[in-house]
């Protein structure tokens, strides 16, 4: 009889229900056999699995699946005293059920692909059922209800919404999604810029004494301000929401690596009479999920590796002075676009004398090139593939075994694969891998008004001053932390914002390690902490070394996502940097002019802070000096001729040599600016011909000519 | 039901004058079959001089408030902007241009599209006017003044200053090898 097209299409997408209901009771039956015996294990995990194997059973009777169904129930009998007397797993039953569910996946998959008989659960159903108390052999059909939210017996408090499924979707529909939403975040900025451009002819209308005439359309004006106002608030939730469920649809969090990672180490101590215990760093971290699937495998190969050929036995780790149990560790990293990993153990390490043996008696590589290597690039030599067969990997201590798939797997994500290791220590793999879409947890700060992202895995912790802990030394301030002193940073002035401002008592450090060093930072405000995703910045900028990459966050403003390891060298840079170079500070709303001005500034060798309002440069002013304050004439607020006026009333700025750039170029508008106090004024048409800095070196020089 | 007068109100000698020049170009557009040799160009003003990028390489024109600041950034880089879904570079049109300045402060950001792979954004002093200009010209301009030239100077009719059709890739490449040079 031909396969009903109906059930062949359930059974398709069963595959994926169940993969997620095997995980969930693997990840459980771990957790109960760590539990130790006579302790409690940890809540609600009996009742998870129970509920989980229940699901099972009833989902694979509803759509015909009797043999997955009838496993799935002596998996219940076997396991029922175990939930009865709320104990910890024996690991003889957890192999048991950890291979019945690896033989029912298989048995499903085979089953969908078509391939009737490929997989025999028979021997596993007597396997099982030698768990199962005396009486409990019969098979009750699973009824269809179980699989529909309805538990015959099963622990209640199920979650309907886990078991719902999902849709499968082609990338390029994600990927449109996502370029929609950032249409819409455009879309909200422009309905923020009308509201501003509404808001500059309310203003125009107040300057211009027409108030009182146009008191109509003015309350027209005013309503469509508030109006576009609110629509912009609407749509930054909204955005917000979406931005949310486009990134749970893309990405999925590293810890969900966990569980096979944790069912390999488990099966691998049992297989080799070990011990060893696996710890995730940077489990919060989500990533590409077509990544993290393709990286399952390459990272179960390594610490399957790890257990068998790194880990030594218990008795040799305590001749050596180690724990008995092995310690394995996953760290995982964003930076921008890339991912790294890093799988460590700190068991015997790779015998470099033994690889070059190997490799040499292989064919692998010649005897001169082997000796010629550096040991680094000999133990690299476990990749290639001359080191896949099982006679090598005994001979090497085994770490070869299929290291050159893992490479292939890794390269065929456009990764790279490379090991360290350190003989009696450990050895460390390091993986990485692009992936588009992906988070990583954030702290946002600000600083001299730019907004900053930090990764949240390099905050060591957040103290406030006191002046009891601050110390300075060669011009750099230092800070006492837990017993250690660290350099201390103004994160404005590492920007190149402002020159460096003492922290005041009370306010936030930010300290801040990587790679084993660590500095102190000293921000205007903690904001809140994100899981953003982390894009790289354009060409023209991948090479300051300051920054990852930058991050959207919901109301559209970008953050620059700061490198950890730029800050903790921030240092050695300030030793290399001259000290006597000239300050000038720029004031102009215009972006363009800031970086213009700033660019010839610097050229003329000038450090240069740039300022978008005279309001903020008389605070500044108030701080900080400067050897030459160059500033627009036509600025929102207060603008140049009066910013110039201000400074020249006051006893500590009135001797500042102080340049007006304006777009206008009538003389009347140059003996205004004269008049009010400047020392010159230039056209913005010809400030870029190096006129600016002609002039701003000339007015200098008149100053200090008195 | 509501009248309108449909009279044209009397007209400025400026907007005259411009009127005058707009109908003169109406009247010197390309027969239809000549159109294929007409090249569509964005036409924007830097300082006191008209420059142009072919219409196909624009992508957006955005208001300036979209772009964000870099600290520590390159002189020639204004800062960074989203746009579908990536961030894309602002550059200072008047650096690349090595203008001598500008004459209004730039209020938007043109992201076009270089061909080399990847989009960049221009600020720009205004919002560029589609204009249709000879493509015969333009490759005549171009084999007068050799052909690594990031800009070549078109005349077109009814304007008295050359127009001045900017390669952009060639422009980003020539600076790209100066800082490299220096």
């Amino acid at each position: 009889m031909a396969p009903d097209p109906l059930i062949e299409r359930l059974v398709g997408e069963f595959v994926v229900e169940a993969d997620e209901l095997v995980q969930r009771i693997t990840r459980h039956v771990l957790a109960l056999e760590r539990a130790r015996p006579g302790a409690e294990p940890p809540e609600g995990t009996h009742e998870e699995v129970a509920r989980a194997l229940h699901t099972l059973k009833g989902s694979a009777a509803t759509i015909g699946l009797a043999e997955m169904s009838e496993l799935a129930h002596r998996m219940e009998d076997a396991y029922a005293p175990v939930l009865a007397a709320r104990a910890a797993m024996p690991s003889p039953l957890a192999d048991a059920l950890l291979g019945a569910l690896d033989a029912s996946m298989d048995w499903l998959r085979a089953r969908a692909a078509g391939r009737d008989g490929a997989h025999d659960l028979g021997a596993r159903l007597r396997q099982i059922g030698a768990f199962a108390p005396a009486g409990q052999d019969s098979l009750p059909a699973a009824s269809p209800g179980a699989a529909a939210g309805e538990p015959e017996g099963a622990p209640q408090g199920a979650s309907p919404a886990d078991d719902r499924g999902g849709w499968r979707v082609a990338a390029r529909h994600v990927e449109a999604l996502v370029r929609e939403l950032e249409g819409l975040r455009e879309i909200r900025l422009r309905v923020e810029q009308r509201a501003r451009d509404v808001g500059r002819a309310l203003d125009d209308l107040a300057r211009l004494g027409m108030l009182a005439q146009l008191a109509e359309p003015r309350a027209l004006l005013l309503g469509v301000r508030a109006a576009l106002a609110r629509d912009g608030t609407d749509l930054g939730e909204q955005l917000e929401g979406l931005d949310d469920a486009v990134k749970a649809i893309c990405t999925v969090p590293v810890r969900t690596l966990l569980e096979p990672l944790e069912r390999a180490v488990r099966d691998a101590c049992r297989a080799s009479g070990k011990e060893a215990a696996l710890s995730l760093v940077g489990g919060e971290i989500s990533l590409d999920r077509r990544v993290l699937e393709a990286l399952r495998g390459p990272l179960v190969h390594l610490v399957r590796n790890a257990v068998a050929h790194g880990i030594e036995p218990p008795e040799v780790r305590r001749e050596r002075g180690k724990a008995p149990a092995g310690a394995l560790v996953l760290r995982v990293e964003q930076q921008g676009n890339v991912a790294f990993l890093e799988v460590a153990d700190d068991g015997a390490g790779l015998d470099a004398g033994r690889i070059r043996e190997a490799a040499e008696r292989r064919g692998v590589a010649s005897r001169d090139e082997i000796q010629r290597m550096a040991t680094d690039d000999v133990v690299r030599l476990v990749f290639r593939s001359g080191f896949t067969t099982s006679e090598t990997v005994t001979e090497i201590s085994g770490r070869g075994v299929g290291l050159d798939v893992v490479r292939a797997q890794i390269q065929a994500l456009h990764g790279t694969v490379d090991v360290q290791s350190a003989p009696r220590q450990g050895t460390r793999f390091l993986l990485t891998v692009p992936t588009d879409v992906g988070t990583s947890p954030v702290l946002l700060v600000r600083a001299s008004g730019a907004l900053f992202g930090l990764p949240m895995l390099a905050l060591e912790a957040v103290v406030p001053a006191r002046s009891d802990r601050l110390h300075r030394g060669r011009g750099h301030a230092r800070l006492e932390h837990e017993g250690r002193i660290v350099p201390l940073f103004d994160l404005g002035a590492l920007a190149g914002l402002r020159q460096p401002l003492p922290p005041a008592e009370g306010q936030p450090l930010l300290v801040v390690q990587a790679r084993s060093e660590r500095a102190a930072l000293l921000v205007d405000g903690i904001l809140v902490d994100r899981d953003l995703a982390i894009h790289p910045l354009p060409a023209e900028l991948s090479t300051i070394a300051a920054y990852q990459g930058a991050a959207t966050l919901a109301d559209g403003e970008l953050a620059l996502v700061l490198r950890p390891e730029w800050l903790v060298r921030a240092e050695r840079r300030a030793e290399e940097v001259a000290l006597s170079a000239k300050r000038a500070l720029v004031i102009d709303d215009s972006l363009t002019a800031r970086a213009m001005h700033r660019a010839m500034l610097e050229a003329g060798g000038f450090t240069v802070h740039a300022l978008a309002s005279a309001s903020e440069a008389a605070a500044r002013l108030r701080q900080a000096t400067y050897d030459v304050v160059v500033c627009d004439v036509a600025m929102a607020g207060m603008d140049g001729l009066a910013f110039t006026r201000l400074l020249r009333d006051q006893a500590e700025t009135r001797a500042v040599p102080l340049v007006l750039v304006s777009g206008r170029d009538a003389p009347g508008d140059r003996a205004s600016g004269l008049a009010a106090g400047a020392d010159a004024y230039i056209s913005k048409k010809d400030c870029a011909a190096g006129l600016l800095l002609s002039e701003v070196s000339a007015a200098m020089a008149r100053r200090a000519r008195g | 039901m509501n009248v309108r007068d449909r009279a044209l109100p009397a007209a400025s000698p400026e907007i005259a004058d411009l009127l005058r020049v707009r109908a003169e170009r109406l009247r010197a557009a390309p027969a239809a079959g000549d159109e294929e040799a007409a090249l569509w160009v964005a036409e924007f003003p830097v300082s006191d001089e008209r420059f142009a990028l072919p219409l196909e390489a624009l992508r957006a024109v955005l208001p300036i408030s979209a772009v964000t600041p870099i600290p520590l950034s390159p002189p020639h880089v204004v800062g960074v902007l989203r746009y579908e879904g990536g961030i894309v570079s602002a550059l200072s049109l008047a650096s690349l241009l090595r203008s001598r300045g500008w004459r209004q402060d730039p209020a938007v950001v043109l992201v076009v599209d270089p061909g080399f792979g990847r989009l960049v954004a221009l600020d720009c002093e205004a919002i560029p006017r589609a204009v249709p200009i000879a493509a015969a010209a333009v490759e005549a301009a171009r084999a007068a003044q050799g052909g690594r030239a990031a800009a070549v100077e078109v005349v077109t009719p009814g304007n008295r200053h050359p127009l001045h059709v900017v390669d952009l890739r060639k422009l980003l490449e020539l600076r790209r090898e100066e800082r490299h040079g220096a």
